[in-house]
């Protein structure tokens, strides 16, 4: 530890800070306009200096190392001076109009503290405000040249909007082909906004609104990233949301969704009040109407048909807590193991795979880790749109000199920062990572350390030696040498660190897909160090939660097997079936067979998302009960509803979520709930009791739903709410003095531990390209909306992408006559569906690409039966299409 | 990156036809008054072509000064004055090489140790121990190094990087590539501002003649040291001769300045171990590793050893370059060397540029030396000698010297982007009818916090001016207030 003084009191700190951060430690306030935590300093204000023993002249705190021995004072007359001389030049260039209305605004506050308020200049050039941005309002007459947001724009966003242009007092900043912003190529991450000292830059939503009266510390609703945030409260309601600076998952970091996605929350078509359906018309009714309705067909069709005709949907959008409440009350007041989440479309696979290959099916490894690996494979993941705060951590460490293997069909945006992109055929994943596997094994690059623990090797290498790049390449569409120069890089230049998206789950190979990214990064050493491991980025926040509480029909909480069950017994006082459960989609299967009657679907648009959505319809309509449970009317409950529960979004109450590293963080209630809403746990208890069971269900508060969690599930035994108070634990965490895990399966490599690897032959989808359809179509996910738009449609984030469109390369576009914007029909062997064409460079000719958002294209009309042959989960990355012209060209999108 | 060229002002312009405003111009602008109307309206502002000798400057002037060496050794005019050495066989006739071969035969920690013991300082203007730099690099293992020669000679008044560039070039790269081989380097480069475009192009001849001469290249001189250098044209900004602002140029960055620590030797160019010197400098080490560290250090006088190469601007009688040895007094500068001015009287003189205290006529008797300057709150800076006579007033002097300082600050820091500006405002207001007393409190008030808070020495230099202002001009600068 450092020894320092600071104002004749003594202080001790420790080594390689600066003066600044040992100032803040000793609660010692000095003036700053360009420090941001986040950046580097750049030491530009000159408002923090200081004088320190032995320097003739002051020192800027924020760029000076502490020293031992330093004597610091920070309140010198002169030093007081030399601060009041600075914010006077900066304040006869700001405009006095800005005090008319309360803002946040660091630089009027060191105005004001001055006392220099009196010496504020006139009204700033109009040219310099730009309104043109739905998210940012932008008024360069306050810019005080501090150049926060071309900092952050650069070091933590990476997209260098901002520039600065010109030199000393003539220095501008503004986009590179200057204002309005909106034509830039923002991202509104709304990093600029947040980092802005002087109200030159401030979210459209706070412009009006005056200063939040409170902020509650939560946890983003969107992607499995889990980024926390401060949700603004003023009067009752959600007034902005700022990124949380000392958070490890996203470092005082978010991106549009998180950032500008929560107006959904207060938005005008909130179905708050409870409804059943009479006939066509949803009739509003009494809470206790609707769940004695509810019970009471439970009841009757339990009775009728049985516990395996009733089946319950978890939801990601709900915390661990009422998810374990949920497979609870399938599984004690159902007594059916019928119980599934949206986990079975997209990250099935995963859990699936790492638990067969090693033990947990979860990430292997932290984001933490993102700063140490020097090589990213990264599968069938596009974080820059997906995971925008992993992807922009990776974009960093690339700037850095990280290296970046990209596989994907598409030319995703990482692409452009990957030293390889292999851009192979769509449903070609195992034959590419075998190859991988070929050339680290023949050119004799696997890590021996490694390979010494794993067991039948011999018999692996000699199954890998069909798979040789160049006997793969034309298969995949990739060039053989593309495919070593990858291997060597992902073996050599370690540690690497893959990453995976639903490029590699969403086909009827997914689970073996995972297994093979397994199998590469064991025989390469890359597992149990920092910066290396198998990574899924999970889609949505809690998606990694839902499921791991249970809401799958194999397994209890805690990713137990249902035949461990005894725990379980004992803590609920109740029999746990055993009957094998229908996930997903057997559960829509046994619909269409007539033998499922009831489904609860908590926050999960069932009819939106599953493929093939003619018949999800159909299965769904022949239900006998439907509840949907949800923040507004969705698809599902409007084609085949019966009976609506109103619930609260995230942001109206207290829980945990989990995030794809394996982290559990608090979610905290900000806003009242709306209307008649209520939580999901609260209403899955009403019915359990209403239907008899209300003892094993007696809980008063999401903390008592967690300490019994705590008793069933060992690893995460050691996760309270008061530890939660700091920045989330990953489990494994199996006692209060546990530090959490950050990093799985340390010990792979040492001991008797064997490994087993797993030989993945391919087995090609029944998908194929035909003379009818001869056109591949990838379903995913964009930067502006989420998954179904439920809830980005209904903020101004969604504003940027109002419609899925269709991404056509200019090749087929051009041999298909479709003009970009143009309305096209695709259809495939199972339907079809009008779109709006985009012409794109991002995908190869035979070859598009959609997200699947909107009702008035219904996307999954298209997509086909084909399914993980593991855990079901359906094929949305591969379906044969044909494109047509439709004869009047329209383009219903806006910007 | 359009962004990143707005910084810089000259880079699309024809220099052929401008006129300059550089400070020895506006020195001598009576000469030519209409020149110099034109130079105050042209844009961009051209601020010292060097050839402060002919002032007011034109880019189409190629007149040459008068060189003259008034040191016991000829140590940087050596071949100069013998009319260059254009090429490289007659540099090696004229003794070049000698000290590269010298410095190959002793190793890279002895050719540290002859540069230590001669006592040599940089040139550029901040005087520091040349041997210092090269032994803070030599000591890092970092396996990439650079040696970058600072040729952005912009303080207005001085021109003898411009000559060794123009008729000493190899002398320059034969200084780098001994820095080079004594701290590990294998890449170095020469950054040129674009106002010399005489330099950029035998530059660019010596470089390729230099590789095909084995004095650069893969195996220089055919041992196993292997260098090369990449010429680098600068875009128009005084800012980049300071040394971070120059490296952020070189990468393709905004050129503003870098906050220190780190200094460049541990983390300079691309975040590796760099030394930046000053042509002058450069040019001086071959001799040193030709004739010993003790032949140097026994020129000039303690603390400020050797010779320096002053650039006496159009003033004088006499103007043009001097070779002397440190310990001349400013009077014989002046006097002996100048001849006295053409005309009038002596009001100040600037020694180093515009960064630096202006001399009184009652101070000439200082001796020329690092100390001895710093004492009267002057500088030998650059080594630029600048005469003003009694038709400049010290509000005009003020006025220029801040416009020109507020027009190249790269505005990384308050007190630089806006004091200089705001003293330029308050000393221009004076000329229409004086400013205020609280102006006059306000302009000392910002001089202090260019002096205190600066990020770089653009604002600190800016602030030694304006207090040798305060100090030797109070009464000049009373008629200035209200």
């Amino acid at each position: 530890m450092l020894r320092v003084n600071i104002n004749g009191a003594s202080h001790s700190c420790a080594p390689g800070g600066t003066i600044l951060s040992a100032l803040r430690r000793a609660e010692v306030r000095v003036p700053t306009l360009c420090d941001d935590p986040r950046l580097a300093p750049i030491g530009g204000c000159r408002l923090c200096l200081v004088t320190v023993n032995g320097q003739p002249h002051p020192m800027a705190a924020c760029t000076t190392p502490l020293a031992d021995g330093m004597e610091i004072a920070t309140h010198t007359e002169p030093l007081e001076q030399l601060r009041r001389t600075q914010l006077r030049l900066l304040a006869r260039h700001y405009p006095r109009e800005a005090l008319d209305r309360p803002a946040a605004n660091e630089f009027l506050h060191w105005v004001s503290e001055y006392g220099l308020t009196g010496e504020l200049g006139t009204a700033g050039a109009a040219q310099r405000i730009d309104d043109s941005h739905p998210c940012i309002h932008v008024d360069m007459s306050r810019c005080i040249e501090c150049y926060r947001c071309v900092r952050i724009c650069e070091e933590v966003a990476g997209r260098f909007v901002w520039r600065a242009w010109d030199r000393g007092d003539r220095t501008e900043i503004k986009p590179h082909d200057g204002l309005p912003l909106v034509d830039s190529n923002c991202v509104s991450c709304g990093a600029c906004v947040d980092t802005c000292p002087s109200g030159a830059l401030v979210d459209q939503t706070a412009r009006h609104d005056g200063l939040p009266m409170a902020e509650v510390r939560t946890v983003c609703p969107y992607c499995g990233t889990g980024c926390e945030m401060h949700a603004q409260v003023k009067n009752g309601r959600l007034a902005g949301v700022r990124p949380v600076l000392d958070s490890p998952v996203n470092h005082g970091h978010l991106c549009v969704k998180g950032r500008y996605g929560w107006e959904f929350v207060h938005s005008g078509d909130r179905a708050t009040q409870p409804m059943i359906r009479r006939g066509e018309d949803w009739q509003p009714v009494s809470w206790q109407e609707a769940i004695d309705f509810v019970a009471g067909k439970l009841t009757q069709i339990v009775a009728q048909h049985g516990s395996q005709a009733v089946g319950v949907l978890g939801s990601s959008r709900g915390t661990n807590e009422e998810n374990y409440v949920a497979q609870k009350f399938a599984r004690v007041v159902l007594e059916s193991n019928n119980v599934d989440c949206c986990a079975r479309v997209c990250h099935a696979p995963t859990a699936a795979g790492m638990k067969i290959m090693l033990g947990t099916g979860a990430a292997t490894n932290s984001f933490e880790d993102i700063e140490q690996a020097r090589t990213f494979l990264l599968c069938g993941v596009n974080p820059r749109e997906n995971h925008p705060i992993v992807g922009d951590r990776i974009v960093q460490a690339a700037l850095r000199g990280a290296k970046l293997i990209v596989i994907d069909p598409r030319r995703i945006e990482l692409a452009e920062h990957a030293t390889i992109h292999l851009q192979l055929r769509p449903g070609t994943n195992i034959p590419l990572f075998n190859a991988l596997a070929h050339t680290i094994v023949a050119e004799g690059l696997c890590d021996p350390a490694a390979i010494a623990h794993v067991e039948a090797w011999e018999k692996f290498r000699q199954f890998l030696d069909d798979f040789s790049p160049e006997e793969v390449a034309p298969l995949c569409g990739v060039e053989a040498e593309a495919i070593r120069q990858a291997a060597r890089l992902y073996a050599t230049h370690k540690p690497s660190m893959s990453f995976h998206g639903l490029g590699v789950t969403e086909h009827v190979q997914g689970t073996e897909g995972v297994m093979c990214l397994v199998n590469l990064a064991i025989i390469t050493g890359n597992m149990g160090l920092a910066g290396s491991g198998v990574n899924p980025l999970r889609g949505q926040n809690n998606v990694q939660g839902a499921a791991h509480m249970g809401c799958d029909p194999g397994i209890l909480t805690g990713s137990v097997p249902v035949a461990q069950r005894q725990i379980f017994e004992t803590v609920w006082n109740s029999p746990v079936p055993t009957r094998p459960g229908l996930n997903l989609m057997q559960m829509m299967d046994a619909a269409q067979r007539g033998e499922l009657k009831a489904l609860w679907s908590i926050g999960y648009d069932v009819a939106l998302t599953n493929p093939n959505a003619g018949q999800t319809v159909r299965n769904l309509k022949s239900l006998e009960l439907l509840v949907v449970q949800d923040l507004f009317m969705n698809e599902t409950a409007r084609v085949a509803g019966t009976v609506f529960f109103p619930a609260c979004s995230s942001f109206e109450k207290d829980g945990t979520f989990m995030n794809s590293e394996r982290r559990i963080q608090r979610v905290r209630q900000a806003v009242p709930p709306l209307g008649q809403s209520r939580t999901d746990w609260e209403i899955l208890c009403d019915v359990a009791r209403a239907m008899g069971q209300g003892d094993k269900f007696a809980y008063r508060s999401a903390e008592e739903i967690w300490e019994e969690i705590r008793l069933v599930w060992p690893a995460g035994a050691g996760i309270s709410y008061q530890r939660l108070e700091g920045p989330g634990l990953q489990w494994p965490c199996p006692s209060e003095d546990h530090p959490g895990t950050t990093i799985l399966h340390r010990e792979i490599f040492s001991g008797d531990n064997r490994i087993r690897l797993r030989p993945i032959d391919y087995r090609p989808t029944p998908e194929q390209t035909s003379e009818d359809f001869p056109l591949l179509l990838i379903t995913g996910r964009a930067l502006y909306q989420f998954n179904a738009a439920t809830m980005s449609g209904r903020s101004r984030a969604g504003l940027f992408q109002l419609n899925d469109r269709l991404q056509i390369s200019a090749d087929d576009a051009a041999r298909l006559s479709v003009n970009d914007g143009q309305q096209v029909r695709v259809s495939s062997r199972y339907g079809q569906v009008e779109l709006s064409a985009t012409i794109s460079d991002a995908v190869l000719p035979g070859q598009l690409f959609t997200t699947f958002q909107s009702t008035a294209g219904w996307v999954n009309c298209v997509t086909g039966p084909h399914r993980d042959r593991f855990v079901q989960t359906p094929e949305y990355k591969v379906c044969a299409v044909r494109v047509e012209p439709l004869e009047v060209a329209q383009d219903t999108t806006a910007r | 990156m359009a962004d990143v060229q707005s910084f810089y002002s000259l880079a699309d312009a024809d220099l052929s036809q401008a006129v300059c405003q550089g400070t020895a111009c506006f020195a001598a602008r009576h000469a030519n008054l209409e020149d110099w109307r034109r130079a105050e309206g042209q844009l961009p502002r051209v601020y010292c072509l060097g050839k402060c000798y002919a002032a007011p400057a034109t880019g189409a002037d190629r007149s040459r000064p008068r060189m003259v060496v008034k040191s016991r050794t000829a140590v940087v005019l050596e071949r100069i004055v013998a009319g260059g050495a254009h090429a490289l066989d007659a540099y090696v006739r004229g003794g070049g090489l000698a000290g590269l071969q010298q410095s190959m035969a002793s190793g890279p920690e002895a050719t540290i140790g002859q540069i230590e013991r001669s006592e040599l300082r940089g040139r550029g203007g901040a005087g520091f121990p040349t041997g210092v730099k090269w032994r803070a690099a030599a000591a890092s293992d970092a396996p990439t190094k650079y040696v970058v020669a600072n040729l952005d000679e912009g303080d207005p008044g001085a021109y003898i990087d411009r000559f060794i560039a123009e008729d000493d070039p190899f002398a320059l790269l034969e200084g780098m590539t001994i820095a080079a081989y004594a701290v590990g380097a294998a890449r170095g480069y020469l950054y040129v501002r674009c106002e010399y475009p005489g330099a950029i192009g035998r530059l660019e001849q010596a470089l390729a003649e230099a590789r095909s001469g084995r004095l650069l290249g893969e195996r220089v001189l055919d041992t196993d040291f292997s260098f090369d250098i990449e010429l680098v044209v600068g875009g128009g900004s005084y800012e980049c001769g300071e040394e971070t602002s120059l490296l952020n140029s070189i990468e393709g960055r905004r050129p503003v300045a870098r906050v220190r620590p780190p200094y460049v030797a541990e983390r300079g160019l691309w975040g590796l171990p760099t030394i930046v010197n000053n042509a002058e400098t450069l040019a001086s080490v071959p001799w040193i590793m030709r004739h010993g560290a003790d032949a140097y250090a026994s020129l000039g006088i303690p603390g400020s050893r050797g010779t320096k190469v002053l650039s006496l601007n159009s003033l004088f009688r006499r103007p043009g370059l001097y070779e002397v040895e440190f310990g001349i007094s400013l009077r014989e500068i002046v006097e002996d060397l100048g001849g006295g001015l053409a005309s009038g009287k002596l009001r100040g003189l600037m020694v180093g540029g515009p960064l630096a205290g202006l001399v009184p006529p009652y101070l000439l008797d200082t001796r020329l030396g690092f100390a001895e300057m710093r004492a009267i709150g002057a500088s030998v800076g650059h080594g630029g000698v600048i005469a003003f006579d009694e038709r400049t007033t010290i509000r005009e002097l003020v006025e220029h010297v801040f416009s020109f300082g507020a027009y190249e600050s790269c505005g990384q820091c308050t007190p630089c982007r806006l004091g200089t500006r705001r003293i330029k405002e308050i000393f221009a207001q004076a000329a229409a009818g004086g400013s205020s007393a609280a102006e006059q409190q306000e302009w000392e008030e910002v001089v202090t916090a260019l002096k205190l808070a600066s990020l770089c020495g653009l604002g600190t230099g800016l602030a030694e001016f304006a207090e040798s202002i305060l100090r030797h001009y109070s009464q000049e600068l009373r008629a200035c207030f209200a």
